[in-house]
């Protein structure tokens, strides 16, 4: 559970960690219903920046392998404060397209690994700098095929009584 | 999640077990996880379930003390809807599995050794046994008491397909582990061993990892 920033201007906070003012860490579906209700501003986290944010492209782009990414959930917190409080980042428009960016060139390399690990028979990988959310995209998918490939091998040979299934 | 509404310490379960509030919150998440990404049923666990319904029930029984249109309300309650939702969420995985696989689900728990710990709850195993009766009477009125009578048997336990356990999952590592066997795919292949740093990411076959998945030592995700 990703926890976001936020800051509450109002005087309606009464929670006891909410102080008008003053900022206040608090998980991110929190942080979104909030501001959705107008009850306050989000604080976007450091890595949220042009800056830092075309480091982080131009370095993935020059990787062969996946670099680490500021945080294990860059694309749904990008998403979401994108969505609900583009007025509180600055450059949102930039963020967007250079988040994209990365996450395309990350996504692709994610398809070429996906398929030399099917061609090459593999039977394990290390996948240490994915994100959750690039693992999902493909996950599903992959795993079935693999399964399937799986079946089909061991059907080639008439085996020992484990899989096959008498009547 | 669980701190901004709870205002209990430690919460024991009925069976008597005591577990900190941080650590129920994570153990909760990482069953449902572990059930929604494992192809076989996994250990039913008892005492986080009653911990999490306990735990619920504490909470909306403070809701109904609370102030009306009081922000902290509609945070509580947003709160009690992300748990119920998981809490159903792993329930009813549970219930799918059960049904996929129900006579080998309840093979394996009448084969049980003493002490071994459950794959199914009390109200799991009744419905389980429900469910094959049930299944053995549908068959029957359908289709066996009509065939020829050296045909009216069919055993459930070899015409039901068995959990796939050599599906491939994805894993995060808890706790540092040496020496896992990965078995070759093809013949040409030899197996080999590896070590799983801890916070590492893996893809591999289920069969080899079953162990460390009902340990805690990796997480599937």
């Amino acid at each position: 559970i990703s926890r976001q920033v936020l800051w509450c201007p109002s005087p309606h906070c009464y929670l006891g960690p909410f102080n008008p003012g003053l900022p206040v860490e608090v998980p991110v579906w929190l942080a979104i219903n909030l501001k959705q209700r107008q009850k306050c501003r989000l604080i976007p986290p450091e890595w949220m920046d042009v800056e830092k944010l075309e480091e982080i492209r131009d370095q993935e782009r020059k990787e062969d392998t996946f670099t680490p990414m500021p945080s294990p959930y860059y694309m749904e917190l990008t998403k979401l404060l994108l969505n609900y409080a583009s007025d509180n980042i600055p450059k949102a428009d930039e963020i967007r397209t250079l988040v994209k960016e990365t996450w395309d060139t990350r996504l692709a390399k994610l398809r070429l690994s996906a398929d030399s690990f099917v061609r090459q028979q593999e039977a394990h990988a290390k996948l240490d700098n994915l994100t959750l959310m690039e693992i999902n995209t493909t996950g599903t998918f992959l795993t079935q095929a693999l399964d399937h490939m799986y079946k089909l091998r061991t059907n080639l040979q008439p085996s020992e009584s484990a899989h096959s299934q008498d009547f | 999640a669980f701190h901004i509404c709870c205002n209990i310490g430690r919460i024991s379960g009925l069976s008597g077990r005591r577990i900190p509030r941080f650590h129920l919150q994570r153990a909760f998440f990482q069953a449902w996880l572990n059930e929604k990404f494992a192809p076989e049923l996994l250990e039913s666990k008892p005492e986080i379930i009653e911990c999490v319904v306990e735990q619920l029930d504490h909470m909306e029984a403070n809701l109904k003390r609370a102030k009306r249109g009081d922000l902290k309300v509609s945070i509580h309650r947003m709160e009690i809807e992300r748990i119920r939702y998981v809490l159903s969420s792993y329930l009813r995985c549970r219930l799918v599995k059960i049904e996929k696989f129900f006579p080998h689900v309840l093979e394996k728990e009448k084969s049980r050794a003493e002490g071994e710990p459950s794959i199914l709850s009390p109200e799991e195993f009744a419905f389980a046994k429900e469910y094959m009766a049930n299944t053995e009477i549908y068959l029957k009125n359908v289709a066996l008491k009509h065939m020829p009578p050296n045909l009216q048997k069919v055993s459930l336990l070899k015409s039901v397909p068995r959990p796939n356990l050599d599906s491939f999952v994805f894993l995060r590592v808890l706790e540092r582990q040496e020496n896992i066997l990965v078995e070759p795919e093809t013949d040409e292949q030899r197996e080999y061993t590896i070590d799983l740093e801890e916070g590492s990411q893996h893809l591999i076959r289920y069969k080899t990892v079953a162990p460390l998945v009902a340990s805690g030592a990796v997480q599937l995700i």
